[in-house]
């Protein structure tokens, strides 16, 4: 069992009468990649800037390798990392190794000792043929690799990143996700995430945390979270547009939605398959395709917050 | 050891700053060369010969300290909301050495360059006119360096409020124009104005290099205990309001 990296333990943080993060409790495990995720204002961001002390909360205690926050904050600051407001993290009028040399220099680290580290970072993240170009006339992807760069320039044990996919297409946000996926399975890195990028989210974390209102209300690995809101969901395409009479027959074996010549249903059975595929058959209809949907992270979120609203 | 690397690192982003924005740099160059070429020039032809070498010395003196005194009292609250503009804030914050650590040498390098580039501008100014100052450099770069550590804790008081006010400008614009003011007050032997900040190093330095005033040992130690009395409460405003920005989450938003 790997050991415990951050433990938050009720956290409470008051802006005047706003509670923006009430009684959070959670830890993150060495070698762990913990996703948060939540409505806009939800407390995310928070949670991470308290974890960095760049908030300083009202109630609780905070951990990181078992120094506390606020005792202890520049030994932690030492092993870790950060992205808090994306690209906009760096200076955008110097290149990437300029960045990555001042980065370095002011967290005490001399240029002569951290070439290698430079280099490594500019070539694993692809920036090795812009390294020596101005940011400024980068795309917002590039900035994002450049800042992940500099987070990283330390070799940090902890990273903490708050929203590294907004505004980033499919295409850098896989390869984000594959360069973090690599640094966790190869050098044991432990990190935090934040994000709206469901894809992202459930590609990439072990565990997920699902905060509203500053208080949690699902805390879970991936596996038991789409397990847990699993649904017997079947989407089935048919020649022409179904008649009532077959949508009333298939409301009795669960849910159904139309949309044009295609039936979504939700059964409250596995049992209900076989009534469900006779009832299709002596339908006045030809069935072209007949296929399982499994909720995806957005579904299960969405419905998260739901069962939490109700 | 760590120290140096991080004055290393702001000196080379200085460097940077500067070889990126070339223009500028070399208009800044342009404008102190032409200002000071202005002084030599013009001062003698409106005064005419009414106008001495002692007086020529004065203004010169006089523009160097405002200017030397002005840039360190805007140095920090300018910087804060460069980099609260930027983005680039909460990232100073996550460094162990310390923000207040790298606001410091930020403001000690930028004193440095701009006491490079205001000798190299003024000796250029001599060069150009044939005009040469008789200015016991050393002492006054020693003499302003003494007596704008004060100013450099008041940016620092400045800077603190920038950092949950964010706009600053127009209370960088007054204390500069109050500075003109504050250089002609009457110090020595103590006044009470002696006791504000810049005031009685100020006074110093233009009386003994214009009037080759001698001041006791204990003026001298009286003008360094005062810089470093303000410099101490500036940097400890600065960790008050830092403390304050913390708990009301304005770190970085700006």
């Amino acid at each position: 069992m790997s050991q415990t990296c951050i433990r938050v333990t009720d956290l409470v943080k008051t802006y005047k009468d706003l509670i923006a993060v009430n009684r959070i409790s959670f830890d993150v495990r060495e070698g762990e990649i913990l996703g948060i995720l939540g409505p806009n204002g939800s407390g995310k961001t928070t949670i991470l800037k308290s974890i960095l002390g760049i908030i300083e909360f009202d109630e609780g205690s905070i951990e990181v390798n078992a120094l506390s926050v606020k005792k202890r904050r520049k030994e932690i600051l030492k092993n870790t990392g950060a992205i808090l407001e994306g690209a906009r993290n760096i200076y955008w009028h110097l290149s990437p190794r300029e960045n990555l040399i001042y980065f370095a220099g002011i967290r005490g680290i001399p240029k002569k000792s951290i070439r290698q580290r430079i280099d490594y970072l500019l070539e694993s993240l692809e920036l090795s043929d812009v390294a020596d170009k101005e940011i400024r006339q980068f795309s917002s992807g590039m900035k994002q690799k450049c800042a992940l760069a500099c987070a990283f320039i330390h070799n940090p044990s902890i990273l903490l990143l708050d929203e590294p996919t907004l505004g980033l297409d499919v295409e850098i946000s896989r390869t984000l996700r594959d360069w973090l996926l690599n640094v966790v399975e190869k050098e044991g890195k432990t990190i935090l995430v934040t994000s709206h990028n469901m894809d992202f989210i459930e590609s990439i974390c072990d565990r997920i945390l699902i905060i509203r209102r500053g208080e949690i209300i699902s805390h879970e690995t991936v596996e038991s979270l789409k397990e847990k809101f699993a649904r017997k969901h079947f989407r089935i395409d048919l020649e022409s547009e179904p008649r009532s009479h077959l949508l009333d027959t298939i409301g009795t074996l669960g849910s159904v939605s139309v949309s044009g010549s295609s039936i979504s249903v939700e059964l409250e059975s596995a049992n209900q398959l076989i009534p469900l595929m006779r009832i299709l058959d002596l339908a006045d209809t030809t069935m072209l395709d007949f296929r399982t949907v499994e909720n995806d992270l957005e579904d299960i979120f969405l419905e998260v917050i739901r069962e939490e609203e109700q | 050891m760590r120290f140096v690397t991080l004055i290393a690192a702001e000196a080379k982003m200085l460097y940077w700053s500067l070889r990126r924005y070339m223009f500028n740099t070399v208009a800044m160059l342009v404008v102190m060369f032409l200002i000071f070429m202005g002084m030599f020039w013009g001062i003698k032809s409106i005064g005419g010969s009414g106008v001495t070498g002692d007086s020529l010395d004065s203004m010169l003196v006089g523009y160097v300290l405002w200017v030397s005194a002005m840039l360190a009292l805007q140095n920090t609250g300018s910087e804060i909301t460069s980099e609260s503009q930027r983005g680039t804030l909460e990232q100073l914050y996550l460094s162990p050495m310390g923000a207040e650590k790298i606001f410091f040498v930020k403001a000690v390098i930028n004193m440095a360059f701009n006491f490079i580039f205001i000798t190299a501008m003024l000796y250029l100014s001599m060069a150009a006119t044939g005009r040469w100052m008789n200015v016991n450099l050393p002492y006054l770069y020693v003499m302003v360096l003494l007596s704008t550590l004060s100013l450099v804790g008041i940016s620092f008081m400045i800077g603190g409020i920038g950092l949950i006010h964010k706009r600053i400008a127009s209370v960088n614009g007054i204390l500069s124009f109050g500075l003109i003011g504050l250089m002609l007050l009457p110090t020595y032997p103590v006044t009470p104005y002696a006791f504000l900040p810049f005031v009685a190093g100020a006074a110093a330095v233009r009386n003994s290099i214009v009037r080759g005033h001698v001041y006791p040992v204990w003026w001298y130690l009286f003008i360094t205990g005062n810089s470093l009395i303000y410099l101490i409460i500036g940097l400890f405003v600065f960790k008050r309001m830092e403390i304050k920005a913390r708990r009301l989450n304005k770190m970085g938003q700006y």
